[in-house]
């Protein structure tokens, strides 16, 4: 299968925190959803990729081309959402289009004010006008509007309120049903995820701690509640973490059904991944 | 690139009415003979260049301005590219407004008086855009004004030294006799002036980390 994005190796060393060699690989017509609480290193990757960020070291290719050197014919056929609102807020969604129609070889103004349609944007008021939601949207909006084949997203539902955020993800959905277009989506909202990902990549405290397809994660990894008595029981080997609550012992497994089968242990259920990661940046060994 | 001269532009446009406002009664104050029109140029210019400098820097739009293709590069080449667009939209309209305003007071334009105090006001507006934009792009909006302030105070504190405890009338002398060259002279200046605060801009870009 083609690979859409290939990171190797990257590095990033800032005062106090660091990238230590990130590997990613996303195929093409994949989607990657990027976990992690705030501060893990989501944000920096992205800028590396990019290549908004400057001194970091390891191979970065897109499309199967170095990012620094095809920058300019990369950059055409990516969509971007940061995570800080962007535009200028003086400016107006309609001062986007005549800005992005001579930025974007293939901009589609046609698409563009259909998405604000379909949006609820309206074309006329400035930006700083808008919520919070809708400047996302229109964010959201521009990042697609030039038919780009690799979408970036860092946090791109972050504010949103359940209705819009649910919006978002169809727009994803829909953009994702040509097979050569894929996502790269950094979120800690990760519910969204569990609907569209088709690779979960982990990220914590500048490290790449699980990177594994969603059905992998959702189907066979498990979450087992317990007693103390039944878990001092367990052999160390056979879980990944585990975190002592006040009644009972929640332990993470990565195989449930070969759990169930050696531990007489009737409470195993399916991991979500805001268990996961809680369990994995709070739980012990 | 042009897409990133018309979000300068567009920017501005949205701040247009202040704008005009403040020219208006600045034309009032001209025709009343409290105020030079011309003196206006350095000050609009610089001032409404400066106001996109800081809505890319509080709307973090320079972060964004790298995603796109050849973002990097166009971005710095396109501010002064708008500013060059401006400075020549505005001495446009300054001179033909100070021309008016000149013959509807006297019946005659004062193209003595009027055009060499253009001059010296484009060179002063180039000069001081030619600091700010490089402090811009190393320090940011706010304390790229405190070292416009120092600057300014730097060299007025220098001149006032110099003119008082210096004599400079040979040096006023060298100025007169090659008076004529000064038409030749101010706007290539002026380019080289730009031309080395691009090259400045650029290169602090390139480094930046946004």
């Amino acid at each position: 299968m083609e690979n859409i994005l290939e990171v190797k190796n990257l590095c990033k060393k800032y005062n106090g925190f660091e990238l230590q060699n990130i590997n990613i690989t996303l195929p093409k017509g994949m989607i990657m959803g990027f976990i992690g609480e705030n501060g893990a290193g989501k944000t920096t990757t992205i800028k590396a990729i990019l290549d908004i960020i400057k001194n970091y070291t390891g191979e970065i290719k897109i499309f199967g081309l170095d990012n620094k050197k095809y920058d300019k014919k990369i950059k055409e056929d990516i969509g971007v959402v940061l995570d800080d609102m962007f535009f200028p807020e003086i400016l107006t969604p309609n001062d986007i289009n005549t800005i992005m129609k001579d930025i974007y070889k293939n901009w589609d103004s046609k698409l563009y004010f259909k998405y604000l349609t379909d949006f609820s944007l309206p074309a006329n008021k400035a930006i700083k006008t808008l919520s919070k939601g809708m400047r996302k949207k229109l964010e959201i909006a521009t990042a697609i509007s030039h038919h780009p084949k690799l979408l970036i997203l860092d946090e791109p539902t972050a504010g949103l309120d359940p209705i819009a955020r649910n919006e978002v993800i169809d727009i994803f959905q829909e953009f994702i049903q040509n097979e050569e277009c894929s996502i790269f989506i950094s979120s800690h909202i990760t519910t969204d995820l569990e609907h569209i990902a088709d690779y979960i990549t982990f990220i914590n405290n500048g490290k790449i701690i699980l990177e594994k397809t969603r059905e992998e994660l959702l189907e066979d990894y498990g979450i087992v509640k317990c007693s103390k008595e039944d878990f001092e029981k367990i052999d160390k080997k056979d879980f990944i973490k585990y975190k002592k609550s006040k009644y009972e012992y929640e332990i993470l497994v990565e195989n449930r059904k070969a759990f169930n089968k050696k531990y007489d242990i009737n409470t195993i259920d399916k991991i979500t991944l805001e268990e996961l990661m809680v369990l994995m940046i709070k739980g012990e060994k | 690139m042009l897409g990133f001269i018309k979000k300068d532009l567009l920017m501005i446009k949205s701040n247009l009415k202040i704008f005009a406002i403040l020219l208006l009664i600045y034309i009032v104050m001209a025709f009343q003979g409290q105020m030079d029109l011309s003196f206006l140029l350095p000050f609009m210019s610089v001032m409404v260049m400066i106001s996109t400098f800081s809505y890319d820097f509080y709307n973090k739009w320079d972060a964004y301005a790298i995603s796109l293709p050849n973002g990097r590069k166009n971005s710095v080449k396109a501010k002064y590219l708008a500013t060059i667009i401006l400075i020549i939209a505005t001495t446009i309209i300054i001179t033909i407004l100070s021309f008016t305003i000149s013959y509807v007071k006297t019946k005659t334009i004062d193209f003595e008086n009027i055009i060499p105090t253009m001059i010296g006001s484009l060179f002063a507006t180039v000069l001081i855009q030619s600091f700010m934009y490089p402090a811009n792009y190393k320090f940011g909006p706010e304390k790229a004004r405190i070292v416009l302030i120092t600057i300014v105070f730097s060299v007025a504190i220098i001149m006032g030294v110099v003119t008082t405890y210096v004599d400079l009338s040979p040096l006023i002398k060298i100025l007169d006799s090659i008076s004529a060259y000064w038409l030749i002279a101010i706007p290539i200046s002026m380019i080289l002036m730009l031309y080395v605060s691009y090259k400045i801009s650029e290169k602090i870009y390139n480094k930046k980390e946004m």
